[in-house]
């Protein structure tokens, strides 16, 4: 393999395959590497997608091109639609995946993609000359040339998992942890931090009593994340292709039965899906925990990294919710053809002995089985503030970064870094301008305009508070909010292009003649919105629902989406003002020496990201404006 | 932010001169010419013109002098008006809130200038000297917040914001872990929390100390002895007989109030009945409210009889004295030369007067002015502004509330209900700084137990 290559992908997780599909999909000859090919795809944490914000994201990646909204409809064994008795804003998909399929589907995908070369080797350096990276070292003592490196190695560099006292290296239980690339980073100048995640245990289903816990089934009419269902134009892998639908009687059978090795089939219209079951913390289950908390990791001191909020381990519950006796757990099943279950809720870094003794004080899992034990892992990154919204190094030419070597957390927020990430190595290697998708254009927006303008202290996951326009957010208008973004990076096919396209006239033509057009009663628009029976135009109720969905919402929420629209313009006023990347901040005069500091740092893009770095005020912003006018001048 | 909106400000500080001047530029600066001064055709460009400046509610504010330049003639390059009202602090500010009231937006430091910069109204050497007012202003403004945050106002509003916060992630939480373990979600709470903000910061407002000090002026408190000649010293200083004035002590049984304008400052000269023993029930009374108005004072004016030795003063007013800014006056000096007596106090400049015959009278006033100046009582030009921005900003985010309040109560969904409170949060960031999305998930994670 002496050739050298466009883009090299390190690490074939989330955010990995989208970057290594989007680039070979656009045309660059790309190299994935991986550690170990078993565990392209794989869900290190609990086996679903989506969620609030996160749901949201996967279908932004879908509009743009990105292969998790797909992976994800094609493998997942459970769909719910959280947030249904709320607005359209924040109502967003989740499924649970069958986590061997999603990985085995993924991994296929990247073997079957032309210019997509993968290989089996663990990066231990990076290759430099004059400032850019050309190529990267292996274990193996074999280097390849590349003109952009991509890295998405996720938790694995100087990985330390704990589990109470015990202490092991590795990214993933039973994985290696990558200990030489740091120094690579170090060594260009990038700077590297400690963070801290961790994932419950898992037990085994038929150990599991599952009388009396609450059911939680999957929703009749599931909600897919893929916008158009390309499964029968394109045939793809999937692990039970082939195989006979069982009668949900059959299935329910095997399922009540507790039987190991179930062989339950992923999801298709008119399948039956499975469910996921709810428990509680059992009265004991405290004792347990504060006895021990001198053994966790966390108390102890061990771990130095810091966690997340949002993901506190169930001492930290405890601890710092007293008043609360119990503590909501969810278990779900990480596949049909296995009896493995995820307890969600359950992360801890207490001692094994002690994992055992307060899992049997959980009701239904008295007598559960430990598969495998929750740990804590602790990892470096690369605070994401050094990078440029493209994902590109600021230090490094060439170089990307996507994933949770940015400080991220979830499988959604990484695919969608590795997309844009993919999408912009492509693009330099053409030698063209990036994407930046923007905050008010999606999620992806949001994410990557905060990882690079604020970065984070702690793994950050997406919410969808994060977003100042989550009203124009509805998961549905996704592809009509990032059209112009996949024209230009053009992952998607002609024909799902100029659907999309005919979606948006349709939308914006019957936004208008619905607000205009008048019938018995008034106009159609005010008779929506006064929520009264109205029979509309045979033209509009044969169009797509999704596209009449879209119009509804826009005619129902119109005044709030104009408000937002003028916001949005109002700031565009100050996105437009660019600045060279490589403006000399010193030289501006009346600019407070700490301002120029921060700016120096972040060199943000335009006068719209200087005016979200923390510690720039308005007066800052101001001088600015003025320095670069007169600039231009 | 930049130049779509039409923004308002005094150009001079208050109440320096005869007249001030307000400037009023943007696209809307032509039609508020033609609402405030109730004609339907456009003014005369560039041409001084006398009117009544009429305020939203159809009240004369004052009779001022104004000035319409057209777009693209004006120093910011945009339709500009110019008003140049009395130079009262009082009615610059009225003149400023009728201007907010009708749509226009508090400049920003050096916000005329950057859009003269941008319409290319100004070169580039211009430009430079610009940079300085602009950081030298902002500063100003930043160390009047400052001032002004660190008080019982700031201590309010940082309990506002902290409620607001407290409201807003009990709404994000619903929104963003439907998943989680969370008590039933409801409505009231929320609802009555924002109603309960609402009239808190609705007081404020209306006791906020800007407007105190611009609508009443200092609070200026004359005392001393029966028949030192207090109300005539107050009438000499409107040049009216206000205060009855009598030989007999105890005349002034209540108090007065009169408004007088020291160079760019406005008292509310306050006229006691004497500080002393009285048994008279009626006077007693009048002692007692003297008293409390000596403790509310901003200035206080001691007035002795220059002929009479110094009485002993009740210990609350001494110590008033000695922590107020304070000037002691020797009266009726066209009797006597030398006051009979010294009224020992350190750091309180004494001074002669005569209210009988107006000698020593302009060194009051010249004493009064750079007391005031001195001991910050009042706000400066900076200070004044940015309490009128912190008003508005305050105004803005209850807007924002009340109207949250109301789509709870009419059940509409939660997203757009926080829509509204994040409105509100950026209002009041306005006041304490731009409050971080991190504010809010900090109070929600403290608050909730979120983590599957």
């Amino acid at each position: 393999m002496a050739q050298e290559f466009d883009v090299i992908v390190c690490g074939a997780g989330h955010a990995g395959c989208e970057a290594a599909l989007a680039a070979a999909r656009m045309g660059s000859r790309v190299l994935m590497l991986t550690g170990n090919l078993d565990t392209i795809a794989a869900m290190s944490c609990n086996p679903a997608i989506g969620g609030l914000a996160k749901g949201h994201m996967v279908r932004e990646i879908d509009a743009l091109g990105g292969e998790m909204a797909i992976n994800t409809d094609v493998t997942a064994i459970q769909f719910r639609l959280l947030n249904a008795s709320k607005g359209l804003a924040v109502q967003a998909p989740r499924a649970q995946c069958d986590k061997k399929a999603y990985q085995f589907r993924m991994k296929h995908t990247l073997e079957r993609q032309p210019n997509l070369t993968l290989f089996q080797a663990m990066v231990t350096g990076l290759i430099f000359k004059g400032g850019r990276v050309v190529g990267v070292q292996t274990q193996l003592g074999v280097d390849f040339k590349g003109k952009t490196v991509i890295v998405t190695t996720g938790t694995f560099l100087k990985a330390l998992m704990h589990i109470g006292e015990k202490k092991s290296e590795g990214g993933r239980m039973g994985d290696f942890s990558a200990n030489t690339l740091s120094g690579s980073f170090l060594e260009a100048g990038i700077e590297l931090e400690r963070l801290k995640t961790g994932t419950p245990c898992r037990l085994l289903g038929s150990s599991i009593d599952f009388e009396g816990l609450e059911e939680q089934p999957g929703d009749p009419e599931p909600t897919l994340f893929a916008f158009y269902d390309t499964r029968n134009d394109v045939p793809m892998f999937h692990v039970e292709q082939g195989v006979k639908i069982p009668t949900p009687a059959a299935e329910k059978l095997l399922f009540d039965a507790g039987m190991p090795g179930q062989t339950k089939q992923g999801w298709y219209p008119g399948w039956e899906q499975v469910s996921c079951f709810v428990t509680y913390t059992g009265e004991a289950t405290e004792q347990i925990v504060r006895d021990n908390l001198h053994r966790s990791a966390m108390y102890s001191g061990e771990i130095s990294g810091v966690g997340p909020r949002y993901c506190p381990s169930i001492e930290d519950k405890f601890v710092r919710f007293a008043d609360k006796d119990r503590h909501r757990l969810f278990l779900e099943p990480e596949g049909r053809h296995t009896d493995e279950w995820y307890i969600n809720g359950l992360s801890t870094s207490l001692p094994f002995d002690v994992q055992v003794e307060m899992l049997h004080s959980i009701q239904g899992l008295e007598n559960a089985v430990m598969l495998r034990p929750a740990y804590a892992v602790e990892y470096d990154f690369a605070p994401p503030t050094q990078l440029f919204a493209s994902l590109e190094s600021k230090k490094v030419e060439g170089l990307f970064f996507a994933g949770q070597i940015n400080g991220t957390s979830g499988y959604e927020e990484a695919a969608a870094q590795g997309l844009i990430a993919g999408v912009n190595a492509a693009l330099k290697v053409r030698g063209e301008e990036s994407i930046i998708v923007r905050r008010h254009e999606g999620y992806i927006g949001v994410l990557i305009d905060d990882l690079v303008t604020k970065g984070t202290n702690e793994p950050y996951r997406m919410f969808t508070s994060r977003a100042e326009h989550r009203l124009l957010f509805n998961h549905s208008s996704s592809e009509l909010r990032l059209l112009h973004h996949a024209e230009h990076c053009g992952l998607l096919p002609d024909d799902r292009l100029a659907r999309v396209q005919k979606k948006k006239q349709d939308v914006d033509f019957w936004k208008d003649r619905l607000e205009k057009q008048t019938t018995s009663g008034g106009a159609y628009a005010d008779l929506i919105r006064k929520n009264r029976e109205v029979k509309l135009p045979d033209a509009f109720t044969s169009l797509r629902d999704e596209t009449r969905a879209e119009i509804l919402y826009r005619i129902r929420y119109g005044g709030y989406l104009e408000r937002e629209a003028r916001l949005v313009a109002k700031l565009d006023q100050a996105e437009r003002i660019k600045i060279p990347r490589d403006y000399d901040y010193d030289a501006v005069s009346g600019l407070r020496a700490e301002s120029a500091q921060k700016l120096k740092a972040i060199r943000p893009a335009n006068l719209g990201q200087a005016s979200r770095i923390s510690g720039v005020n308005p007066t800052d912003i101001t001088i600015l404006m003025i320095a670069l006018g007169k600039r231009a001048g | 932010m930049y130049g779509s909106d039409t923004i308002v400000a005094a150009a001079t500080p208050p109440g320096s001169g005869a007249l001030a001047i307000l400037r009023v530029s943007g696209p809307e600066a032509l039609t508020l010419a033609q609402r405030v001064f109730g004609f339907s055709k456009s003014p005369e460009p560039r041409r001084a013109t006398l009117a009544r400046y009429r305020d939203v509610q159809g009240e004369t504010v004052d009779e001022l002098v104004y000035v319409f330049y057209e777009e693209g003639k004006s120093f910011t390059g945009e339709s500009m008006l110019e008003l140049m009202p009395h130079g009262s602090p009082l009615i610059v500010q009225l003149l400023l809130e009728d201007m907010v009231a009708r749509g226009c937006r508090l400049a920003d430091p050096g916000e005329f200038t950057r859009r003269a910069f941008l319409q290319g109204k100004l070169d580039l050497t211009q430009a430079e000297s610009i940079v300085e007012v602009i950081n030298a202003r902002s500063r100003a403004a930043l160390s009047a917040a400052q001032r002004q945050l660190s008080g019982e106002v700031g201590r309010k509003v940082d309990v506002f914001v902290s409620r607001l916060l407290g409201v807003s992630a009990h709404l994000e939480a619903y929104i963003d872990f439907p998943e989680e373990d969370l008590p039933p979600e409801d409505q009231a709470g929320p609802a009555q929390d924002l109603a309960a903000l609402t009239e808190e910061m609705q007081q404020l407002e209306a006791t906020s100390h800007y407007k105190q000090l611009l609508q009443e002026g200092v609070r200026t408190v004359i005392l001393g002895e029966p028949n030192a000649g207090k109300s005539s010293l107050l009438n000499r200083l409107l040049g009216e007989d206000r205060a009855i004035v009598s030989d007999l002590p105890g005349t002034t049984r209540d108090y007065l109030e009169a408004s007088l304008m020291v160079g760019p400052f406005l008292l509310r000269v306050i006229d006691t009945a004497g500080i002393h023993e009285t048994a008279d029930a009626i006077e007693k009374q009048g002692v007692d409210r003297a008293l409390q108005q000596v403790n509310r004072a901003d200035l206080l004016l001691l007035v002795l009889d220059a002929t009479h030795p110094v009485p002993a003063l009740p210990e609350p007013v001494q110590q008033a004295l000695r922590e107020k800014p304070a000037l002691v006056l020797y009266n009726k000096t066209d009797l006597a030369e030398n006051p009979a007596g010294r009224f020992e106090l350190d750091g309180i400049p004494q001074l002669q007067v005569s209210a009988k015959t107006g000698a020593g009278v302009s060194d009051l006033l010249f004493h009064v002015e750079h007391l005031l100046r001195d001991r910050v009582v009042i706000p400066q030009e900076d200070s004044v502004l940015v309490s009128a921005r912190h008003a508005t900003a305050l105004a803005r985010a209850r807007g924002c509330i009340v109207e949250a309040r109301e789509k709870l109560q009419r059940d509409e969904p939660t997203e757009l209900v926080a829509s509204d409170l994040r409105d509100a949060i950026d209002a009041m960031g306005e006041i304490v700084g731009r409050i971080d999305n991190e504010a809010m998930l900090d109070t929600l994670f403290a608050k909730f137990c979120i983590g599957k």
